[in-house]
């Protein structure tokens, strides 16, 4: 049996080795060229513009952790420790900014916020016609955008800890005396603490790599420059330069991740779990209450959402929905559809084998898989590109070369799901299966594929999600006549034309909300 | 008996629709773009798309445009070589269209059309590139700020006096390039190192991607002054005639370098499997007929000598240009990158 299990899964085994090969490749690449440049370039980029866009980069990545620690730690304690009415609606609605990519948010914020905008009339208004508000194209506005649009990760995460938190040891402080904010300061937040830690983490993550919003805004990050580097410069010795750099940033941040995740196990509580006591809030408190998360949701996706509907029905924007338009729908769609099957297509065999045959080679060719979330959009494609024109130019230029790219790219959050649901299922149960006379192939059809379907479905949303709505990748390497609709509502918002880009940018929002109402019903437990 | 087999049936006939529809996500864009022609264009789609538009109209040639940035797409063309469906390549430098020409992108081009419509100065030698339209960087500046005497030159706009007054775009762009290339040719690298260290200073959190954001800002108030292609201040005024800007002329003064000159050209790729149609579309781009496009739509001078540019802009009789060849562009654009990076620009 286990010799035949053996000669079955050496082509499995070549497979994952050859896309692990695939993936990191690329990475390999790109270090190789960046790190073979002339040192000349390495010391111009250093004495100009290294050390600015790494304050750039950092700075913003600590400012938006701040916030979205104070926004998602606070709002998770809200709808989980406190009873108002409500509550139900306002712990589903602080997930919705996900729905909202970031390139979208900072173009409805840099209409709001611009020159001459909305929010500058009002300030002028009560402060005088002189008054100016903040610019939203500097490092406030794009904390402020990135912020908003990823505070749900550290939210999520938050409210997780505290609806699985055993309440007992909040029940016991306060029995010893403690008071309600020495409680929550000295034992909630503390069992809290790696849950926090993993929320930011990711949210710095996404920070480092986000191309959409600081490109929008204008603001130097080194995801950014690699971009510029690769589109204003002949040669791709100063983006390979940059890419390295925020690779290794990346892999800080994604380090700390895994870490504090590991170490959250450690505070799991079996058993005797009972829903903590809510505390009731009186009118005025219901009444802050609810202010405090209106205004959250409100800036983070009301407003936002309805700006663009308004947006969307002007006749400017009507005029825009053509055959063309509906043209850039089905790229996205196809694209996005491709690029979310060969995910699950590849990384299918490189989770099986390493949850069925943990060998180091195996769990090696998985983390391999992982390389995708260190490599920012931009890095990505730059690599594609590098690994492609040296070793098989014919695909330059096709869609292969952009699949491939997502593939890279996404595959981490696709893996992600699939890795837990092959995870789930004892390999007994194929066992029985085989016993009871069924060959191989029919025990994984009738077996193994409907144990793992909820996890693919998930891979597969997850992976459709994040490809619609990428855009540096797709900007670089998008094939003749292959604009999706992220790409419309970059080159419209890049030129501030803001209505024509509404439609693009509503329909991405839409497309999300069902995705993501999918992602998060999957270990949603109402508090 | 039929419900357990339809279970696994479902199953292979879903598999294998993912495997078709990831195929036939990889294979059916190649199989579209075969009787169209195909045009990689840097210019803003907005500026070129009526253009090609009223060629279809005409021709009934259907047209196929990859709209990106031009060094961006030079970058794509040497990386794709020969197998490259691309037909034509529009840009919005004659720099990068000399550089595509000297990697041997593009191909050589013995039109009588060509010859008679547009003067040699604005094509290259072999024809490989023909230039459509003049374009000049000029300052534009905010009437209600800034008085048109305050600035002569581009190198004024360097005058700390001007500290978080302008607006420039960002160091990818091709304009942008090519007009310091001119500023170096003329008054060489230490000079123009000077310019850009004072231009990084005063500009320093208004570095924009689109020229068509600069002429916002400064019609907004929120610069006083903004270097951009001449064209954009008066599409911004075709549409909104109050706008209190201005077009500003540089370096017109005695010993002056002049006005810095640019063209958008297009040249047709080497590899090109429909000669015939591309060569009609460059026929249609440089004759009276869609000279006169650029002219009405772009608001750019028409290089046809026949043809008027659109009687709202500085007369081009009025001005002088710089001296620097177009074709000198692509030499000095290496150099220029290097300054460009030392000093540090966005």
């Amino acid at each position: 049996m286990s010799t035949i299990r053996q000669q079955l899964a050496s082509p499995l085994q070549l497979l994952a080795l050859a896309t692990a090969g695939i993936i990191l490749l690329p990475l390999g690449y790109v270090t190789a060229q960046a790190l073979s440049a002339d040192p000349a370039v390495w010391s111009r980029l250093w004495s100009t513009r290294i050390p600015e866009l790494l304050f750039n980069t950092v700075s913003l990545a600590a400012s938006v952790a701040v916030i979205t620690l104070v926004l998602g730690v606070s709002t998770a304690w809200l709808v989980t420790r406190v009873e108002f009415p409500g509550r139900r609606l306002w712990e589903g609605a602080l997930v919705l900014p996900l729905a909202m990519p970031t390139y979208v948010l900072a173009y409805v914020y840099s209409y709001l916020l611009g020159f001459g905008g909305p929010v500058e009339h009002f300030w002028q208004l009560v402060a005088g016609p002189q008054a100016r508000i903040f610019s939203p194209h500097s490092y406030w506005g794009a904390t402020l955008v990135m912020a908003l649009d990823t505070f749900p990760f550290v939210y999520l995460l938050s409210r997780s800890a505290l609806l699985s938190m055993n309440v007992s040891f909040e029940e016991v402080a306060r029995a010893s005396g403690a008071s309600r904010l020495s409680t929550l300061w000295r034992v909630t937040l503390p069992l809290m603490r790696p849950s926090i830690a993993a929320g930011v983490a990711l949210v710095i993550l996404y920070v480092v790599s986000d191309f959409g919003a600081v490109s929008l805004l204008r603001y130097q990050t080194l995801t950014y420059a690699v971009f510029q580097q690769m589109t204003g410069r002949s040669d791709n010795t100063a983006a390979s330069i940059l890419s390295l750099l925020l690779v290794g940033l990346a892999l800080i941040f994604l380090i700390t991740e895994r870490w504090f995740r590991q170490r959250s196990r450690f505070y799991q509580t079996t058993g005797r779990y009972r829903a903590p006591q809510r505390h009731r809030y009186g009118w005025l408190g219901t009444l802050a209450v609810t202010g405090y998360l209106g205004l959250i949701v409100g800036a983070a996706f009301a407003l936002p959402a309805s700006l663009l509907i308004q947006w969307s029905l002007s006749p400017e924007a009507q005029a825009t929905l053509d055959n063309r338009f509906f043209g850039f729908v089905w790229n996205s769609g196809i694209l996005a559809a491709s690029a979310a099957t060969g995910g699950v297509l590849i990384g299918l065999p490189l989770a099986y084998l390493a949850s069925r045959r943990p060998t180091m080679l195996n769990l090696g060719c998985l983390q391999a898989a992982y390389a995708g979330y260190v490599l920012p959009g931009p890095v990505a494609a730059l690599a594609v590109l590098v690994l492609f024109t040296k070793l098989a130019p014919i695909f330059y230029g096709s869609v292969l070369i952009l699949i491939v790219a997502y593939v890279i790219h996404f595959l981490p959050a696709g893996l992600q799901s699939l890795e837990p649901a092959l995870q789930q299922i004892t390999p007994n149960l194929e066992e029985v299966a085989r016993t009871l006379g069924l060959g191989m192939r029919a025990t994984w059809r009738r077996v193994t594929l409907p144990l793992v379907r909820n996890g693919f479905v998930v891979a597969w949303v997850l992976m459709f999600l994040q490809t619609m709505k990428e855009l540096p990748a797709t900007l670089l390497l998008r094939p003749v006549g292959f604009d999706t609709l992220a790409i419309r509502v970059w080159m419209e918002a890049s030129e501030e034309y803001f209505q024509l880009a509404a439609p693009a940018a509503l329909l991405i929002v839409l497309l999300s909300l069902p995705a993501l109402a999918l992602l998060v019903s999957k270990d949603w437990r109402a508090a | 008996m039929p419900f357990e087999c339809s279970l696994p049936t479902l199953h292979r006939t879903l598999l294998s629709g993912l495997v078709l529809l990831f195929a036939a996500g990889i294979f059916v864009p190649s199989a579209s773009a075969a009787d169209k022609l195909t045009i990689y264009s840097g210019r803003g789609e907005r500026l070129i798309k009526p253009v090609l538009d009223a060629f279809t109209a005409n021709t009934g040639i259907q047209v196929e445009l990859l709209s990106s940035g031009t060094t961006e797409l030079v970058n794509r063309l040497k990386a794709e070589g020969d197998r490259t469906s691309a037909d034509l390549l529009i840009t919005n430098d004659a720099g990068s269209l000399e550089l595509a020409r000297t990697a041997g992108l593009l191909r050589p081009l013995n039109m009588r059309e060509v010859e008679r419509a547009i003067p040699a100065q604005f094509r290259a030698p072999d024809n490989a590139w023909v230039g459509l339209s003049g374009r000049f960087w000029i300052v534009v500046y905010n009437s209600t700020m800034v008085k048109s005497d305050q600035v002569k030159s581009l190198l004024d706009l360097a005058d700390p006096k001007w500290k978080d007054k302008i607006a420039i775009p960002n160091s990818g762009s091709e304009y942008l390039q090519a007009g310091v290339s001119v500023i170096r040719a003329t008054y060489g690298e230490e000079k123009t190192k000077q310019f850009l260290q004072g231009l990084k200073t005063n500009a320093d959190g208004q570095v924009y991607q689109k020229s068509s954001q600069i002429v916002d800002a400064v019609a907004k108030g929120q610069v006083a002054l903004g270097i951009v292609n001449h064209y954009y201040v008066y599409r911004h005024l075709a549409t909104q005639p109050n706008a209190p800007i201005a077009v500003l002329m540089p370096d017109q003064q005695e010993g002056g370098m002049g006005a810095i000159m640019n063209v958008a050209g297009v040249g047709i790729v080497k590899s090109t499997k429909h000669l015939d149609s591309a060569k009609l579309l460059v026929e249609f781009l440089v004759a009276q007929a869609g000279q006169k496009l650029f002219a009405d739509l772009d608001k750019e001078y028409p290089l046809h000598p026949d043809v008027k540019a659109d009687p709202a802009l500085v007369e081009r009789k009025s001005f002088r240009a710089a001296l620097v060849p177009l074709t000198k562009l692509a030499e000095l654009r290496e150099p220029t990158l290097t300054l460009i990076e030392q000093v540090g620009l966005r």
